[in-house]
């Protein structure tokens, strides 16, 4: 597939950089699975540009998404995140639909983030960049964004929490391939801390929508860039923070919630010291569940992926198996674990 | 029955060849994939060996939560109607049948199946203090 796409790339370069931009030879970059990113320099004007092009098939009609996603690049670039420039978007005359963005200096690799001795540095700085980052993210303006095409966003006076927790049920029971007692009963959970909690005071954000460790770049000193941006969306400040915190983004260290790298209340003061808000634990708390929750519905989607016969890949049949791992996740942070084993 | 090697066996012998096979992989995407091929098996030979006791354990449990029933002969019906109970009581937390004093023992079922679930799935992700008991 990647090959049919690679065509598409000398075609935006020249869009976006005008009609006499030279463009070198493409090279795909990794992962992705709805696109394709190719790394690639143009030359323009006497000088290099370092670029991402990256094209969705023809036929997956992305134009909405993909000019979405330049608008929120381009106003979280103007409020001061570290993230790609955006230059152009388009479609091709064959249906291919284009995001043309500058290629940001760094490493995507979280493994070696989180363990790496060399980049014990980074470790230690990253973590209040992230905070800073993500916080300007939450503070950038609704008018920044209003040219964005369909922008989902909770109903108006709507708790953006009761909001994704119904999205989530609705595609938990489209999705399961089998009944889950204890994503069931954490339903059941979230809906008596909804009831215990007043209402949100502050009025729906950007949100980044995935914001995780495996969505930066990074180099020695730390923070370089944020990274995918497509389910940018309107919500609250927690959906990102405890996004984060979601087991299965830990790669080696699941001792340390945020990302592998801090501690939770590390993370969260960090937050609340970059934005100057104040964080409900109790309502984090319930965010993290319904995130893990999301996660497990992601892990029936791949392992459809393949059984549908979709994508025939042994990998996503793996990935199957690893709800239950999230399922543990879910009864740690309800406290049914800790219950359980005071019983004996 | 089979002769030796048991399923358990046989699976460890082919996990083995797929983790020798990423060790000399031509590339990362390659290593990889042999890599979770060697863990895909693994979790096989531990569901050979852990799933039996599992699933009569579960079956017990949802005895006392949704009321007794006899336990089928067939492994393949005990599955099969271990996925209808499961239904049945996801149907149960749903109405709230469970939300007053049967909850705990509600709880300690979903940990206890969960757990073991883990234990074949990924028993990595068990903390020191799930291991034992």
């Amino acid at each position: 597939m990647p090959e049919e796409t690679r065509r598409v790339v000398p075609i935006a370069v020249r869009r976006a950089l005008g009609a006499d931009a030279e463009c070198g030879e493409p090279r795909l970059l990794a992962g992705g699975a709805m696109h394709d990113s190719w790394a690639v320099t143009a030359r323009c004007g006497g000088r290099d540009e370092d670029l991402v092009v990256r094209v969705s098939p023809a036929g997956r009609a992305d134009h909405e998404k993909t000019q979405r996603e330049f608008v929120v690049l381009r106003a979280a670039r103007e409020h001061g995140v570290a993230c790609p420039r955006p230059i152009a978007w388009g479609v091709c005359e064959s249906g291919e639909d284009f995001l043309v963005m500058t290629r940001m200096p760094g490493d995507t690799n979280p493994r070696q983030l989180v363990a790496s001795p060399e980049y014990a540095r980074a470790r230690e700085a990253i973590v209040p960049q992230l905070a800073e980052n993500l916080a300007r993210i939450h503070a950038i303006p609704l008018a920044a964004i209003a040219e964005a095409p369909n922008m989902r966003a909770p109903a108006p006076g709507e708790d953006p929490l009761v909001a994704l927790r119904r999205q989530t049920e609705a595609e938990y029971r489209q999705l399961m391939l089998d009944p889950h007692p204890a994503i069931e009963w954490a339903f059941r959970w979230l809906d008596r801390q909804l009831a215990a909690m007043p209402a949100p005071k502050s009025d729906p954000c950007v949100v980044h929508g995935d914001f995780r460790i495996g969505n930066i770049m990074y180099d020695g000193e730390g923070l370089t860039a944020i990274l995918d941006w497509e389910g940018t969306h309107l919500g609250a400040p927690e959906e990102d923070i405890a996004w984060f915190c979601t087991r299965v983004w830990r790669f080696s260290r699941p001792d340390l919630p945020a990302g592998g790298l801090a501690s939770r209340d590390a993370w969260v003061a960090a937050y609340e010291r970059a934005s100057g808000r104040t964080v409900d634990r109790a309502r984090l708390l319930a965010w993290e569940v319904l995130q893990n929750i999301r996660w497990a519905v992601i892990t029936f989607m791949q392992a459809r992926a393949h059984l549908d016969g979709h994508t025939v890949s042994h990998e996503l049949a793996a990935i199957g198996r690893r709800t239950a791992e999230t399922e543990l996740e879910i009864l740690r942070l309800t406290g049914v674990v800790e219950e359980a084993r005071r019983a004996g | 029955m089979q002769d030796r090697p048991t399923a358990a066996e046989l699976l460890d012998a082919l996990a083995g060849f797929f983790r020798e096979r990423a060790q000399h992989a031509r590339d990362r995407w390659e290593r990889f994939q042999f890599l979770v091929a060697a863990n895909s098996l693994a979790i096989l030979k531990r569901e050979a060996e852990l799933e039996e006791d599992a699933i009569l354990a579960e079956w017990e449990r949802l005895d006392s939560l949704l009321g007794p029933e006899p336990l089928p002969l067939r492994h393949r019906d005990r599955v099969a109607r271990l996925r209808e109970r499961n239904a049945e009581l996801c149907e149960a937390i749903r109405a709230g049948s469970f939300d007053g004093e049967r909850e705990g023992e509600l709880k300690r079922h979903l940990y206890l199946t969960v757990r073991d679930k883990v234990r074949i799935a990924s028993p990595d992700e068990l903390g020191e203090e799930e291991t034992s008991g």
